[in-house]
Order: C-alpha cells, then sequence, then structure tokens
C-alpha cells in the first residue's frame, strides 16, 4: 500500500478518526530551477549531467552565484532539498581551478562528516581528478594524518577537534592555512548557546591565523529552518552574510496528523499511553510496507518501541532485521550500517532519538511518527521533515502524551502549525567562555598591541588581565604565552562535560567479551544500575556489574517479561553565597550550588501491559555538579496572601515563564540553564525561584542574571500578559494541565509583588 | 565596575601579579660554547656509514664523516608541544679534530628568540646529519614550528637524521624497560649523573627567570643540556661497536634484540649472527626459535629444521620447535610419519600433569589434536 492510499482508507476509519484532532494537508511544492551559474568550472557540468544533474535548483543557484562572487553566504533549506551542492560546487570548482586551494569542512559530529566525505568521494571519483577529501577527527589513525595535513584538498572535521586538535598546532597545517579558500559550516542551527558561544570564538581564533598565513577565506553556512539564520550566522562569524533561502526543491503533498490516545477512563481523565499509541500507528504502517521514521524523547522509549516492532515482523527469514533501532550510545559502526541500510531501503522502520534528527543522510522516508512533542518547533519540524519526498506523498502522525504540554500542542495545532520557530541563541563575548579562548589564541600566536580578537570588546584588557596572572608576558609590543599549559584542553566546546563515557561490554560468553556501546556518565546511573534491564537494538541485556572507577558496565544477554525505569531525584544546596541584595523586598542572591541528582529505586515494568512488577534498590553515589545559581525570594508578606497549593502552582508558572525568558536575554540555548522553585527553600527558608547554569563550574550565565536583577522577571510579567490565552499556554506560565486553573493568575500576582 | 575587576571576581585566589622587567636594548640571545677533550669519547670517530644505516632506516650521505653529524638538544618551556611551546635553549654539538665543541645558545626572552634561531640554523646548515634523542617526534617539529612562527625557513632541517632513541629502544627494552636518556647513560655507558635537574623542573625555571631576573636559574639547565648533548655523541658511538662487535655484547638479552631489530630492518644474515650468539642462558629458546624462523623466511628451510631438532633432542623449548617441526615435516618434506611422529611427541608432552593448563595450552592441544588427526587420514590413503 502506499501512502495515498493509506490516507484514504484512514479517513474512512471512523475509530481512528474519532482520536485525530486535526488533519492538515500541505500541498505539494514544484521545483523551481535555474541555469548553472557563470564561472563555475565547466568540467563540473558533464560530472553533474551524468549524475542526472541538467540545473540546479533555485537556491542552489543563488548560493553558487553568491559564493563566486565573493560574498559570505548562509543557506536555509529543508531538509532533503540538496543543500550540499551549496558547498561542494563551489568549493570543487576553486579546486579545479587551482589545485593548491584548500577548504575546511566542520560538521558538528562525526557520524555527520563521516556522511559527507563518502558524498564527495563519490562526484570526485566521476570527475576522475586528484581532489583529496580526508576526515580529520578522533578516528583518524596516527599514520593517517600526516597525509591529511600536506595533501587534503578537502578537509572534514568537527568544532573539537579544530578547537584543540588543528589551531594550537596549525603550524603542521601550513599548507592548508596558507590556502584556505572556503570554509563550510553544516547544521549551524546546532550551534547556539554554549557550544555556539564557543564555536564563534574558535572561528575567531582560525581567522586570526588565516591573517598570519596570508589567506581570506569565505564562509558557507548551512542551516535548517530557524527563526533567525542570517543573525545567527554572522554572530558565529563575526561578520555580514547573505541569506538564502529561496528554496526551490520541490516536495510531494504532505499530511500532518494530530492524534491524541482515547480517554481510557472517563472519571479520572487518563488517556491511553503513548507509547502504545505510537506502537499501533507504526505497526500499521510497518504491516503496509511505509518506510517510516519513529522519534522518541528517550532512549528507553526508542528500545521499548523497537523490541515491539521487531517481534511484529519477526519470522525464521530474519526480517526482524528490518527494523532497527538508532539512538546515542551505538558504536558508529552499528550506526553507519543503519544509515545505509535505510538509504538502500532494506530497513522498513527506524526508531531514534533526536539523534536522527541532524543531517545524517538516511534518504527520505514515507512517514514519520512523533512519539510526543519534542519540546520545540523547531526541533518538531526537523523530525517531521524526515518525512517528504521529492515527489509523492508523505504523512507525519504527531501522537500526544499526557504532559501538559502535549495536549496543549494536539489541542491547539495552529499554535504548532503558524508560529514561527525558535530563535537560537549564542553570545560569543561571555567573559569566561571569552577569556578562555584568549588564551588558547595567544597560545597560538602572540597577540600584538592593538590587535582585534574578532569583535569582541576591549581586548587589551583581556590581555592585561593575562599579564598580571603571568599567563602572558607584555614584552616588545607583543604577548606572548609563558605558561606550561596547553590551553584548549582546559575547554570543552559542549556544555556537557568531557568526562569520559562509560563503555558497555556484553560478557554472555565470559570467554569473548564483546563492547556493544557506551554512554555518558550522567545518563549511567539511569539505565546501567545493577539489575537494570538495558536494552540495544531491541535485545535485552541484565546488567550483571557496573564498575564506577573503571567506567565500565558488565551486561549480559536475557529474555524477561519486563523492563525497568529508574526514578531520578534532584536536590540543590547552596555552597556559598557570593551577594545578596533587596530589592523592594524581594531578596536577590547569588552564590555557588551543588546539584545532586541521585537513582535509588527503579521499577519493573511489564512488557504490553505497561503495570508495574515490582521495585528494586539502587546503590550508586550521587552525581553532583557545582556550578554558580542566582535566586528570588518571595517577601513574606507576598507568600502569605496564597494558600500552599495556589504558591506552588503560581510559582511553577514563573518558573516556566523564566525558562523561555531566560535564554533570550542571557543569549543561550535552553538546556544551559535550568530554573527550579522551591516552596520552602533550604537556600533561604523561604519561597524561592533559583536558576542556574546547567554545566559544571557555570559559565556566568548565572552571573549575568544576577546583574539584571529585576530585569527578567519585568520581561516575564509582560509576557504573561500580552499572552491572548485564557488560563495559561506554553508559551507563558504554562499549559493549564500543569499549573492548574489559578496557575496564570498567581504567576501575575507574583510577579507584580517582585517588580512592584 | 570595569571588566578587569569583574575577572578578577571570576578568577580570585590566584597569585598576585608581578610587574614586568624592562626588555634589554638589543634581542642578542645569549651564547656559550666549550670544548671537551676526545678523551672522553672514545670510538666516536670511527662511527661508520654501513652500521649507522644497519641501525636505521635513513639513508645516510656519502662520503660519511663524523665530523659532519650535528648533535642537537633542547630545553623547552613545556613538554606537550603545540604552538604555544617555545624552544628557550638549543645545544648543538660536534666532533674536531681538537675536541668536541658544544655550543648553547638561550633566548632571555621572547623577542631574543629569532635571534636564536637564526644562530641555531647557521649552525644546522653547515652540517649533513642531525643526531638527537626523540627529535623525530620532539624537538625537529618544535623547531619547525617556532621557525614557522617566526617566518624563518625550516627548509635547513630536512637532512638524514639519526634518532637514538627509536634505536636504544629496539636494542635495550627488553632488558631495561625504560629507555630515557638517563637511564642509559647510568645503565649502558655506566656514567650515573648526580644532582641532575629533572627534565619536568626545566620549563619553570625558564619563568621563573622572566619573573625574577635571576640567571642562576639557568645554571642548571645549560648543565644538564650539555651533558645531554656529550651523551649523544658517546652513545651513537657505543651503539655502532655494539652492532659491531655483537659478540662483546655481554647482555644476550640486548644481542637477540639487536638481531630482532636487524631482522625487521632486512638484514637477515647480521641478524642470525646475533641469534646464534644470543642463544645462551635466558635467550636459549627465544634465540633458537627466532634463529630458525629467520631461516625459515630466508628459504633455508633445511637449517631451519636442524635448528628445532636440535632444540628437541636437547629437550629445549617444550613444544614449540615440535609443533615447526611437524608443520615442516607434513607440508615441506612431505614426511608423514615422521610427522606424525613428531605429533604424538608433542601431544605427550602437553599430557603432563602441570603443564600446558592454561587457555593458550587448551587452544594448542586441540590445535595438535587437529593436526594428529589430519596426519592419520592422510597416512591411511597416501
Amino acid at each position: 500500500m502506499n501512502v495515498e492510499q493509506l490516507v484514504s482508507q484512514l479517513r474512512c476509519d471512523t475509530t481512528f478518526m474519532e482520536n485525530v484532532v486535526r488533519w492538515e494537508e500541505l500541498p505539494p511544492r514544484m521545483a523551481q530551477y535555474a541555469p548553472f551559474p557563470e564561472g563555475l568550472d565547466k568540467r563540473l557540468v558533464p560530472v553533474l549531467g551524468k549524475r542526472g544533474i541538467h540545473q540546479l535548483y533555485t537556491h542552489q543557484a543563488s548560493a553558487v552565484e553568491k559564493v563566486l562572487a565573493g560574498r559570505d553566504v548562509v543557506v536555509v533549506t529543508p531538509t532533503a532539498s540538496g543543500k550540499t551542492m551549496c558547498y561542494n560546487l563551489p568549493v570543487l570548482s576553486a579546486i579545479l581551478e587551482n589545485e593548491d586551494a584548500r577548504a575546511l569542512y566542520l560538521f558538528p559530529t562525526k557520524a555527520l562528516s563521516a556522511d559527507q566525505v563518502s558524498e564527495l568521494y563519490e562526484l570526485i571519483e566521476e570527475m576522475g581528478v586528484d581532489i583529496k577529501t580526508y576526515t580529520y577527527d578522533g578516528d583518524t589513525p596516527g599514520a593517517a594524518r600526516k597525509a591529511v595535513r600536506q595533501a587534503g584538498h578537502i578537509v572534514v572535521t568537527n568544532p573539537d577537534m579544530l578547537h584543540s586538535g588543528i589551531l594550537p598546532h596549525h603550524t603542521k597545517w601550513v599548507k592548508l592555512f596558507e590556502n584556505l579558500r572556503y570554509i563550510v559550516i553544516d547544521e549551524i542551527h546546532t550551534y547556539r548557546g554554549v557550544f555556539g558561544s564557543n564555536l564563534a570564538n574558535v572561528l575567531r581564533r582560525l581567522l586570526r591565523l588565516c591573517d598570519f598565513y596570508g589567506s581570506h577565506p569565505q564562509f558557507i553556512l548551512c542551516s535548517a529552518t530557524i527563526a533567525n539564520p542570517q543573525e545567527l550566522a554572522q554572530t558565529l562569524i563575526g561578520r555580514p552574510v547573505d541569506l538564502i533561502d529561496n528554496n526551490g526543491a520541490p516536495m510531494g503533498a504532505r499530511h500532518f496528523v494530530f492524534y491524541n490516545p482515547p480517554v481510557i477512563n472517563r472519571q479520572l481523565g487518563i488517556r491511553k499511553g503513548v507509547l502504545p499509541e505510537t506502537r499501533s500507528i507504526a505497526g500499521m504502517l510497518l504491516k503496509n510496507g511505509i518506510q517510516t521514521i519513529t522519534f522518541c524523547k528517550s532512549r528507553l522509549q526508542v528500545e521499548v518501541l523497537t523490541r515491539y516492532l521487531k517481534d511484529m515482523v519477526r519470522d525464521p527469514l530474519g526480517n526482524a532485521g528490518k527494523v532497527r533501532g538508532y539512538r546515542g550510545g551505538y558504536l558508529p559502526t552499528q550506526r553507519r550500517d543503519i544509515e545505509r541500510g535505510l538509504r538502500a531501503g532494506q530497513i522498513d522502520a527506524v526508531i531514534s532519538t533526536n539523534a536522527l534528527e541532524l543531517g545524517i543522510d538516511i534518504g527520505a522516508l514515507d512517514a514519520c511518527v512523533l512519539c510526543g512533542y519534542p519540546g520545540t518547533i523547531a526541533s518538531a519540524w526537523q523530525q517531521a521533515g524526515r518525512a517528504g519526498r521529492r515527489k509523492g506523498t508523505s504523512i507525519v502522525f504527531f501522537v500526544a502524551s499526557s504532559s501538559a504540554l502535549d495536549q496543549y500542542i494536539v489541542n491547539h495545532p495552529d499554535y504548532f502549525l503558524h508560529k514561527s520557530p525558535e530563535n537560537a541563541l549564542l553570545n560569543p563575548d561571555n567573559l569566561y567562555i571569552l577569556l578562555s579562548h584568549f588564551k588558547c589564541a595567544a597560545f597560538e600566536l602572540p597577540f600584538e598591541d592593538g590587535e582585534a580578537f574578532g569583535n569582541s570588546p576591549a581586548p587589551e584588557q583581556l590581555l592585561e588581565y593575562l599579564t598580571e596572572e603571568s599567563i602572558l608576558r607584555h614584552v616588545d609590543g607583543r604577548y606572548h604565552w609563558m605558561a606550561e599549559d596547553f590551553p584548549a584542553a582546559e575547554i570543552s566546546l559542549r556544555s556537557a562535560s568531557a568526562e569520559e563515557n562509560f563503555v558497555i561490554v556484553d560478557v554472555t560468553n565470559p570467554a569473548s567479551p564483546r563492547v556493544i556501546g557506551e554512554m555518558d556518565r550522567y545518563t549511567v546511573p539511569m539505565l546501567l544500575h545493577e539489575n537494570a534491564i538495558y536494552m540495544h537494538e531491541g535485545q535485552q541485556y541484565q546488567v550483571e556489574k557496573l564498575d564506577f572507577d573503571a567506567c565500565k558496565a558488565f551486561i549480559h544477554s536475557v529474555d524477561t517479561g519486563y523492563y525497568t525505569d529508574a526514578n531520578l531525584n534532584v536536590n540543590l544546596a547552596l555552597l556559598d553565597v557570593e551577594k545578596q541584595e533587596e530589592h523592594q523586598g524581594a531578596l536577590l542572591g547569588l552564590g555557588e550550588v551543588k546539584v545532586s541528582t541521585l537513582v535509588t529505586m527503579f521499577k519493573k515494568i511489564r512488557f504490553d501491559t505497561h503495570e508495574t512488577l515490582g521495585f528494586g534498590h539502587v546503590r550508586l553515589p550521587e552525581m553532583e555538579m557545582h556550578t554558580t545559581a542566582m535566586w528570588w525570594t518571595l517577601p513574606d508578606d507576598l507568600a502569605n496572601q496564597f494558600d500552599n497549593d495556589t504558591l506552588k502552582n503560581g510559582m511553577m508558572g514563573v518558573a516556566n515563564l523564566l525558562r523561555i525568558v531566560a535564554p533570550l536575554y542571557l543569549m543561550c540555548a535552553p538546556q544551559d540553564v535550568a530554573v527550579v522553585y522551591q516552596v520552602k527553600s533550604p537556600i533561604t527558608e523561604k519561597p524561592t525561584i533559583i536558576l542556574y547554569d546547567n554545566c559544571p563550574g557555570g559559565v556566568g550565565l548565572a552571573h549575568k542574571a544576577y546583574g539584571m536583577q529585576l530585569m527578567l522577571l519585568d520581561r516575564c510579567l509582560n509576557i504573561l500578559t500580552d499572552c491572548p490565552c485564557e488560563a495559561g499556554c506554553p508559551s507563558c506560565a504554562g499549559p493549564v494541565g500543569e499549573i492548574g486553573l489559578t496557575g496564570k493568575q498567581t504567576a501575575e500576582n507574583i510577579l507584580r509583588g517582585l517588580t512592584k | 565596575m570595569n571588566l578587569r575587576d569583574k575577572l578578577k571576581a571570576l578568577e580570585s585566589g590566584k597569585p598576585a601579579p608581578s610587574a614586568p622587567k624592562p626588555p634589554p636594548k638589543a634581542w642578542h640571545c645569549w651564547h656559550t660554547s666549550a670544548t671537551l677533550p676526545l678523551s672522553e669519547f672514545p670510538d666516536a670517530f670511527s662511527v661508520s656509514r654501513d652500521t649507522v644505516m644497519l641501525m636505521q632506516g635513513d639513508e645516510m650521505p656519502r662520503p660519511f664523516d663524523p665530523r659532519r653529524i650535528l648533535y642537537l638538544d633542547t630545553e623547552t618551556t613545556g613538554l606537550g608541544g603545540g604552538a604555544g611551546t617555545v624552544a628557550f635553549e638549543v645545544g648543538l654539538g660536534y666532533l674536531t679534530d681538537s675536541g668536541f665543541v658544544v655550543h648553547q645558545y638561550l633566548m632571555r626572552d621572547y623577542p631574543e628568540e629569532r635571534d636564536l634561531l637564526e644562530n641555531v640554523m647557521a649552525v644546522v646548515n653547515r652540517f649533513d646529519v642531525l643526531c638527537t634523542f626523540n627529535g623525530r617526534t620532539f624537538d625537529l617539529p618544535l623547531l619547525r614550528t617556532r621557525l614557522i612562527m617566526n617566518r624563518l625557513s625550516p627548509a635547513g632541517l630536512d637532512k638524514p637524521h639519526i634518532d637514538l632513541l627509536h634505536i636504544a629502544r629496539r636494542v635495550w627494552k627488553l632488558r631495561l624497560k625504560r629507555c630515557n636518556l638517563s637511564r642509559l647513560e647510568e645503565c649502558i655507558l655506566g656514567i650515573p649523573r648526580e644532582h641532575d635537574l629533572p627534565g619536568a623542573l626545566v620549563p619553570e625555571r625558564f619563568f621563573n627567570y622572566l619573573k625574577s631576573g635571576d640567571f642562576t636559574l639557568f645554571d642548571e639547565v645549560l648543565e644538564h643540556n650539555q651533558q645531554d648533548i656529550a651523551s649523544l655523541c658517546t652513545l651513537l658511538a657505543h651503539m655502532v661497536q655494539y652492532y659491531e662487535r655483537p659478540e662483546d655484547v655481554i647482555h644476550e638479552e640486548d644481542v637477540f634484540s639487536m638481531g630482532v631489530a636487524l631482522e625487521r630492518m632486512h638484514h637477515p644474515e647480521e641478524a642470525r649472527r646475533c641469534y646464534r650468539l644470543a642463544s645462551v642462558g635466558c635467550m636459549k629458546v627465544a634465540g633458537q626459535m627466532r634463529l630458525a624462523g629467520c631461516l625459515r623466511r630466508s628459504g633455508e628451510r633445511q637449517q631451519a629444521c636442524r635448528v628445532w631438532e636440535d632444540m628437541v633432542r636437547r629437550r629445549e623449548g617444550g613444544t614449540a620447535p615440535m609443533i615447526e617441526l611437524a608443520k615442516y615435516y607434513e607440508h615441506t618434506a612431505r614426511d608423514i610419519p615422521a610427522a606424525l611422529d613428531i605429533t604424538q611427541k608433542a601431544l605427550s608432552l602437553l599430557a603432563e600433569p602441570g603443564l600446558y593448563e592454561d587457555d593458550a595450552g587448551c587452544a594448542m592441544k586441540e590445535d595438535l589434536l587437529r593436526r594428529y588427526d589430519r596426519l592419520r587420514r592422510k597416512i591411511r590413503k597416501p
């Protein structure tokens, strides 16, 4: 059955349609073409012709034209619109014309790099020219590195490797730096918040070195749909860019189905679970031979669903292999294998976390199922974009969970369909981040008196500061690095800490233990505690032993009728008050806090029925993170106006508002800050709302928020009063289901009381 | 609050900054030279091209003159490498007919680096061969970086190079485990260092000098570096002696290791000479097995067979030579009864209690049993 047949069948299925809240049909879009731009090397055109490309889409042509005219560009295109041509064509053209020319490709992850190289190889091979494309990352063998440095025309890497492996050793890359023509950065929408602020500074360092070697590279950037691609691009590279968004790629018709699971207990208003409902929708697609991707919000959900769907098609012919799970923690080879299988159409269903949201090439699929709302509009569109062929119809199902946010979205489809996706924000001039990169830059090349660092503020004050700290030595008009350390080693570009991952070892056969995956240390207590059922591609394993010090988990394969789900407790303790001040009765504080997360027990949950079979204890050390926090404390006369429950809902509303507002004014990503509220806080003994930097050590976001005093609360109040909703929605204090009927009003009263 | 105060607040608890000193007027680096008596360098003149080429792969110039080898060693501001690490001192040494000359160039502040590098390269350019200890991965790439950073040409460094660390590791790792220069001096050259400055403390001497201007901080650095340079010359001469006269070497492990190194460098005849010499004491079995293996790989199968047979007769090496013989009889000599016989011998040895009871022993036993069955089948229908 094809998608169109399925659509008409579903529309007649009254039981199914009862749960469909909205069925939106997005019309097909025709292709818009443009001729190959003048100035593109003539050797490219016949090669593209052989691959069936006789003209370009409008956005590709505009991108190539602008780049050939010497402009920096950012290309915004949906998934599968041929964006790689936008950079591969000008780059190959430049190298064909001058074999000394070099290009640097940056992808946010290793997986994406690997993908790109294989695609480039094909084009180059077809041309029969000697253009060397190499991946340079942590996996590049030592023996091959020299060749990459000397001879690579196109070097494909990631920001982390550029930061710690290439820039500090730039003298080994003379050829690249002297001849660098293009810097290609794909998926720039991922560079928001701390990661983006770090990358912006890495690029400042890169451009500084290019200047030393006398090259003046152009930028070609690509982004998925976000609200502010041009702004993001300009902040990242520190100079103006041309926006190209005249997408000319065709797209078949798309159906967007908002599905709300049926109520099964009318008295309690309980709905059927999102997992079983997703299971039956994905199962139906699988049975009808429609290639489908299902996105889940957690790794556990991915594994449970993978198992369900595998069981559905399991037979002696090995058809279970047509269903695959995909998530972080699988080994790279296994992931490549799944990606290949999807492209080749050998895999019918893949169940993934947001790991496949990025531009990893898996081709276009027929259908997509979102098991719960991924949290942001941008993310939801990106996941949905995985379904959609150039020709032919595709379909997306959004299956709502019972969470308040999901219920809001499913009941207000227009909110989702018509609101613009979120802004991506970053702040390259965050003092902590800037200072770290100043050190790296000074290590790489001494600063001269009066030298600028990109467009960063006050470089001479930072240099003077580092000189006073005896990290730099100012002599004869230059600032020299005068320390033994390797500064790049001290910074991890991503806000998550750079600590070692845990290795997962399968000891089912003790004689030949086998590493099957890895996991970051913050997730380990949840999924790899002793006796946990760990699932990997639908296969069940039980954790035999978790060796915390050696960062290893030993598991053996089992077959049980249940899976496990651990409970996570988060606690916040104050370590040190740095500053405190009072504003009209409201108390503001700034200090060091310890955020501890502890897993104490887990539930055993039966497959299919999802009933709880029992509990188990977990004995694991607490995971601790020291970071900086700021807080607002409600004055007694304000707090006493409400009863406990009302106060709680109101504070929850304020916290929700702060989660929306804080990233905007602190210029960071939503996940870079955390906001919590405590009705009786151990810090202040009073109702308190706390905002902290969500990464070890902090990066100065709480400091900045503290400096804004009551401004953030004021903005929260504006948003709240401007929001047309009646009693709360995800754009303000939160949906009614979460904050109750009076939550919005109480939040408003609290905010007015605090900012009066 | 200005930016600097904010930064202070961010990084509190740091030591108080020191005031920068006024810079010297002209940026010439500091230099010293010394001539050490030739009596300290026995055999240094007899280093020959052929032997050097036996020890390592780099092509050596012709004609080859030990007086045209430049010994080089640097002292640096860090051990990790990267563009921010500086070689603040470079020591150069060479043989002359009147003594071993050591030049040391030292920068007392960053602006002197350029002058230091120009001086060093002027000397480097006068020589045919460089000799270092770990220069391939450390000193030479570092100098290259420094030259590029100062916009000077690094081309002068591209010349034949003898890196003694790699040679030393091949020869002495088996016996000494660690092969750093001071250990080699003590264990191989028999000259232990007293009151030596540990290499890890060198960088901070330079930084402390920048802060204090106390030149005596460099005394031990310079002494340490001069000793290193001299040791390079002594060590090379010593290695050449080793390679030329393995029969004079007392440690059979070293001779054995030399054999392995020579074989790897494609000098099988020289390798076999070492294996024969090494086949005594603790290397008796390993030496003979390598010797036979080397013979077999050179196509001298019968000679290899004789070595194994001798070992079996003398009950040396347990099952190892028997297994090799079984392979030889079965596949080369095609003497199935002999192969069966020796396989049975090996199996009966394995049956002895207490021997070969670990995993490797089990695997070996399985292998032998498979061979045994196969040979039995072959003998039944020839």
